[in-house]
């Protein structure tokens, strides 16, 4: 027992003596002992609730914020919402300790230190506004003075939908094809699944309220994939009425809770997809009001051979039997069972409980099923299975978006003189023979983020002067993120637009203080759940502690309003005559007046009256931004069925769709279609590419016998990559099932522990084909032998005193997954590989 | 009237929202010194072998015992610990010495996580004689004149922490004073005025159900009759106001 500090002997003197001291309450409401103790005084001091949006994931909440004296004090839900009922999940409390965060930076800085590196002071010093934008904008008119204004760069982050003016705009106008995003190292693979079936190049919206059957792939709902609330909110009833099964070699929060959790090996997702086509082929159980059915009514798939095309009707959709012969039939559950893992029963039932549930099921298509090395085929598999089961847009199924009425950019055209208008590649190399990168069906169409970083470094197109960046940190978050420092420092000038000192921000000329996107600046975001898309206002809820200015808006225009002075006045005039105050008419004065017309040019619809038979009514601006957020009406069950927006209109089992994506891509360059398979990594050749199949895992070459499946996966408690400078984000770690709080541990299988000898608390080395790093070590029963598994988001060597454990020595608090798995690729789509296994490491006890 | 809450665990997923919400409600500080300062917390254990193996969340609280062991060894005249009539353990800082009796007795507390590691307690004591907000009166920053501090950031917003949600109650303020221990009210300030605890209204699951157990429409009765109940430590004889219903992994 724990020697007591005090006696009882002070009690009675103790009151009195510290009564005065801090923050203590009044005593007389007491005053007459016991019975007069109520609590019949609290007060609340005033305050009002403010709405905005929570930026902390893309689920891209409607939110309000608690403000008393000026502060924003805490947090909840946008009342209004139809998606979320007005509450949130963590990530939206964790917001005020980014908000008011010891590390933020509140002033332009300069660096005095030209050497740039990991660990190399850059020797900040702190400048005026005024110096900043006046460094930007010479840097700019330079390039253009020289006719080289293709080599301006912008790189996005976190973004609202006012990145037209940054990102879009600006740099049209100023002469360059290089704004690039950061949207293929999030989840662009999961969007070439529905869209090279069904033609829908974005994330689905899930009938989570009337499934009865949902089966959740590669991705955790309770704690990410954008709509979190909505999620949570309907699980517990989800749990009781229909069925949850989860597939993911790790126990997630999901997983835990489903009925049915299938631990499957790392990339082999696209087996299990196949095999659990082939079932319901076999077994005769697909959708017929959707699908359609063999012409004399009798199964032919039954027999597992090839099958006369003619001999099937196909309503909704294409080439259900081509696919067939060309790939399921050779799929079955025996054969997939040795590849996944997972057992043949367990196949059967979940491929027939599906069935059983269809039309009111889900397959809802995660990262870590897609974002893999040939993960494209992995994609159009597992939501080929909506279409098969006609869960595309029906009842409790996976939806598109009702219509949001918003308005879009103004065209640039006539602000771009002729030096703009020349025409150059982009240095993230899209297009390329092997980057095809077939957004929308478009070779070279959509980003290729992390191999931006190898076109920096190989001046392939050509080199960078000078360049932006705004709310991105690529330096920790693509993966092979050292080849990120090399490329950021070899960038001649790079200014950085941040609320935070990050790991690129050590290597820009310039840095800019930022608003936080939930408190302090204007913005607008669009997205749907739960049936109602939405838009949702960002504004300043409390005035910045600092003269901070939107990344977005203010920034481009305060530029803008340089470049003019020195005579370049295309991008200002493009400000002030396309974003006029819609309601007078008036130009833009200043860049106050610029923030607000732009978000209501674009938002006009919505508070107009223009537009109210297609949800919310809203009597003007001013009740909108009260508000603060539009819902739509509800999504239309069946809306495209007939109508897809594919080659044939029909939901393709054979995508015609893909081969004709391919074959532009492949004509572009004077190849087959199977050359630039080849070139991409891809196995299939034929019309095998064009239908869902089977793709053997990659893995980085010298790697294949490391021991275990790396496997990368997110916090519930990620606000992007950004929380990990929050003492509450390291307080609750231990939320992540299986983490521990204030630390950052490598999970593996108790079984695998045991042979390697590594004990709980075991400092281990972790070794990639890319890098290597020390951690601790934790068994846990919740994931599959042969996995090591570890969250995203700690390991900044320079990000605040919280998550770096000694920022001046670049020293991090846990470390950066991104460091030991290579910069690999899903080509077709673009996207980064972050999962399927594709980077092994091998790990040792130190 | 006796106040009490159920959680129920099919619906709980162990986001962590309701621990935030209270941390920014009553402004509870980062932990340190074996005290974790977390009125909402959890536990949590996973049980089982791969892969049958199934991981467990429980948010935990102060209890709001009938038979409060805090209250009885509360050592001064009157105790700062005490029930209300609506069966609330509330605790009054100004009566508060920091003897950590309380901590000792709370069979859901200990004096120091550090030298009884423990996933919680739902006592925390504060040093006295030492800051309960160190990190808004510490004055480092990062890079000099470049970034901020805590230090600057409290005094710009005139607060600390900076975002103190202010509210006034007769028996605790909203921030702690050195020498004295704390726990959670159910957020008393709150009901007084007619709003549920923070944790509750923040849930996005509707996981916590609060109110008074003498009433049977009251939601709180009807889940209590609804499930087989359980409550921590019960062979405690505590009698805890906190009941828990269904399972958290309960489903495979």
């Amino acid at each position: 027992m724990r020697v007591r500090r005090r006696t009882f002997l002070k009690a009675s003197a103790a009151a009195g003596a510290l009564a005065g001291l801090g923050a203590g309450p009044a005593l007389n409401a007491f005053a007459d002992g016991r019975a007069d103790r109520r609590p019949n005084r609290a007060r609340y001091a005033p305050g009002s609730w403010v709405s905005t949006t929570c930026q902390g994931c893309t689920t891209w909440c409607p939110a309000e914020v608690f403000v008393q004296d000026g502060r924003a004090v805490k947090v909840r839900g946008n009342q209004h919402s139809k998606q979320n009922d007005g509450t949130l999940c963590p990530r939206g409390s964790l917001a005020l300790q980014q908000l008011y965060d010891p590390d933020r930076v509140k002033v332009p800085m300069k660096r005095t230190n030209t050497a740039k590196g990991r660990g190399v002071d850059p020797k900040w010093v702190p400048i005026s506004w005024d110096e900043a934008l006046d460094t930007i904008a010479d840097k700019i008119i330079a390039l253009r003075k020289n006719k080289e204004a293709h080599k301006y760069l912008l790189m996005r982050g976190r973004y609202t939908y006012m990145r037209d003016m940054i990102y879009d705009a600006m740099t049209k106008i100023i002469g360059s094809p290089n704004n690039i995003s950061h949207s293929a190292i999030c989840a662009e693979a999961e969007k070439f699944g529905p869209y090279y079936t069904e033609g829908m190049w974005g994330y689905r919206d899930y009938d989570i309220a009337n499934t009865k059957y949902a089966v959740i792939w590669g991705c955790d709902p309770l704690s990410s994939n954008r709509q979190v609330p909505a999620a949570i909110r309907r699980w517990g009833d989800l749990l009781d009425r229909g069925k949850v099964i989860a597939i993911d070699p790790q126990q997630h929060t999901t997983a835990n809770k489903a009925h049915k959790w299938l631990p499957i090996v790392p990339g082999q997702d696209g087996a299990l997809a196949l095999a659990f086509a082939h079932v319901i082929l076999k077994e005769g159980l697909w959708f017929k009001e959707f699908v359609g059915d063999f012409k004399d009514g009798k199964n032919l798939f039954a027999a597992g051979d090839k099958v006369d095309e003619e001999s099937f009707a196909e309503v909704h959709t294409h080439g259900l039997v081509k696919w067939w012969n060309l790939a399921v039939r050779r799929c079955n559950p025996e054969w997939a069972a040795k590849v996944t893992g997972i057992p043949v029963d367990d196949i059967y039932s979940v491929a027939r409980g599906m069935a059983e549930a269809a039309p009111n099921a889900m397959v809802w298509l995660g990262p870590g099923a897609c974002m893999q090395v040939r993960g494209a085929y992995a994609a159009l598999a597992i939501h080929a299975l909506n279409g098969l089961l006609g869960c595309v847009d029906n009842v409790g199924g996976t939806l598109d978006a009702s219509k949001i009425p918003v308005k879009k950019m103004p065209k640039v055209d006539a602000y771009k003189d002729e030096l703009a208008k020349q025409k150059h590649k982009k240095m993230d190399q899209r297009g390329y023979l092997e980057f095809p990168s077939l957004k929308k069906g478009k070779p070279g169409g959509g980003v290729v983020t992390n191999n931006l970083a190898d076109g920096i470094l190989n001046e392939d197109p050509y080199d960078v002067k000078v360049a932006i960046g705004y709310m991105n940190n690529f330096a920790f978050s693509c993966g092979g993120a050292a080849r990120w420092e090399k490329a950021l420092a070899k960038l001649p000038f790079f200014a950085h637009i941040t609320t935070h000192i990050s790991e690129t921000s050590q290597f820009a000329d310039i840095i800019l203080p930022a608003p936080t996107a939930m408190f302090e600046k204007w913005g607008w975001v669009k997205s749907k759940q739960n049936r109602h898309s939405f838009v949702s206002l960002l504004k300043p809820v409390v005035e910045p502690l600092w003269e901070v200015y939107g990344d977005e808006t203010a920034v481009p225009y305060l530029i803008a309003e340089k470049l003019a002075e020195r005579g370049f006045t295309n991008l200002l005039d493009f400000y002030k005559k396309e974003m006029k105050d819609p309601e007078t008419g008036a130009e833009p004065k200043n860049v106050s007046e610029f923030e607000v017309y732009a978000l209501k040019y674009y938002t006009k619809p919505l508070w107009d009256g223009s537009s109210k038979d297609l949800g919310d009514d809203i009597a003007g601006w001013d009740a909108f931004v009260e508000r603060g957020m539009w819902n739509s009406v509800p999504y239309a069950y069946k809306k495209r069925w007939g109508k897809f927006k594919t080659k044939t209109k029909k939901f393709e089992f054979f995508s015609e769709t893909l081969k004709k994506a391919l074959t532009a891509h492949a004509e572009k360059h004077k190849v087959s279609v199977d050359d630039v398979l080849k070139a991409t990594k891809y196995e299939a050749r034929g019309d095998y590419a064009f239908v869902p199949h089977y793709e053997e895992p990659y893995v980085v070459e010298g790697t294949e016998e490391y021991p275990f499946a790396f496997l990368d996966f997110k916090s519930r408690l990620n606000r992007e990559g950004r929380s990990a400078n929050s003492p509450w984000y390291m307080e609750f770690k231990r939320l992540d099932p299986g983490d521990e709080s204030w630390d950052d541990v490598l999970k593996l299988n108790p079984a695998d522990a045991r042979k390697l000898g590594i004990k709980a608390g075991d400092m281990v080395r972790v070794t990639s084909a890319t890098g290597t790093f020390t951690c601790k070590a934790k068994p846990w029963e919740g994931i599959r032998p042969g996995v090591a598994s570890k969250c995203f988001g700690q390991g900044h060597w320079a990000y605040g005193r919280v998550a770096s454990t000694d920022f001046a020595k670049a020293e991090a608090r846990g470390v950066n997954n991104n460091e030991i798995m290579p910069a690999e690729y899903d080509r077709l789509s673009g996207s980064t590989a972050r999962n399927g296994g594709f980077a092994r490491v091998k790990i040792t006890k130190v | 009237m006796r106040y009490g809450m159920v959680i129920d665990l099919q619906r709980c997923v162990g986001c962590g929202a309701c621990a935030l919400a209270c941390k920014a409600e009553n402004n509870t500080r980062e932990r340190a010194n074996g005290q974790s300062f977390n009125w909402a917390d959890f536990l949590i254990w996973t049980e089982g072998s791969y892969p049958k193996a199934k991981t467990h969340v429980m948010p935990v609280l102060c209890n709001h015992c009938t038979k409060a062991p805090c209250v009885e060894n509360c050592p001064t005249t009157p105790t700062a610990l005490y029930k209300t009539p609506e069966g609330l353990t509330m605790h009054n800082a100004e009566l508060c010495i920091g003897c950590q009796n309380c901590q000792e007795a709370c069979p859901y507390s200990v004096q120091s996580m550090k030298d009884e590691p423990r996933q919680y307690s739902v006592l925390s004591y504060n040093e006295e004689d030492k800051s309960a907000h160190p990190r808004w009166i510490d004055g480092k920053t990062l890079i000099e004149a470049c970034t901020t501090s805590g230090a600057e950031i409290s005094r710009r917003t005139e607060q600390v922490p900076p975002d103190r949600t202010r509210f006034k109650h007769p028996d605790y303020g909203s921030t702690r004073r050195p020498g004295i221990v704390e726990k959670c009210t159910f957020c008393a300030h709150r009901i007084a005025n007619g709003m549920e605890p923070a944790c509750v209204e923040a849930c996005p699951s509707e996981a916590r159900i609060f109110g008074d157990q003498d009433d049977p429409n009251s939601n709180v009765s009807k889940r209590k009759q609804k499930h087989k109940t359980l409550r921590l430590k019960e062979k405690e004889g505590t009698e805890p106001n906190v009941y828990y219903v269904r399972n958290y992994a309960g489903t495979r």
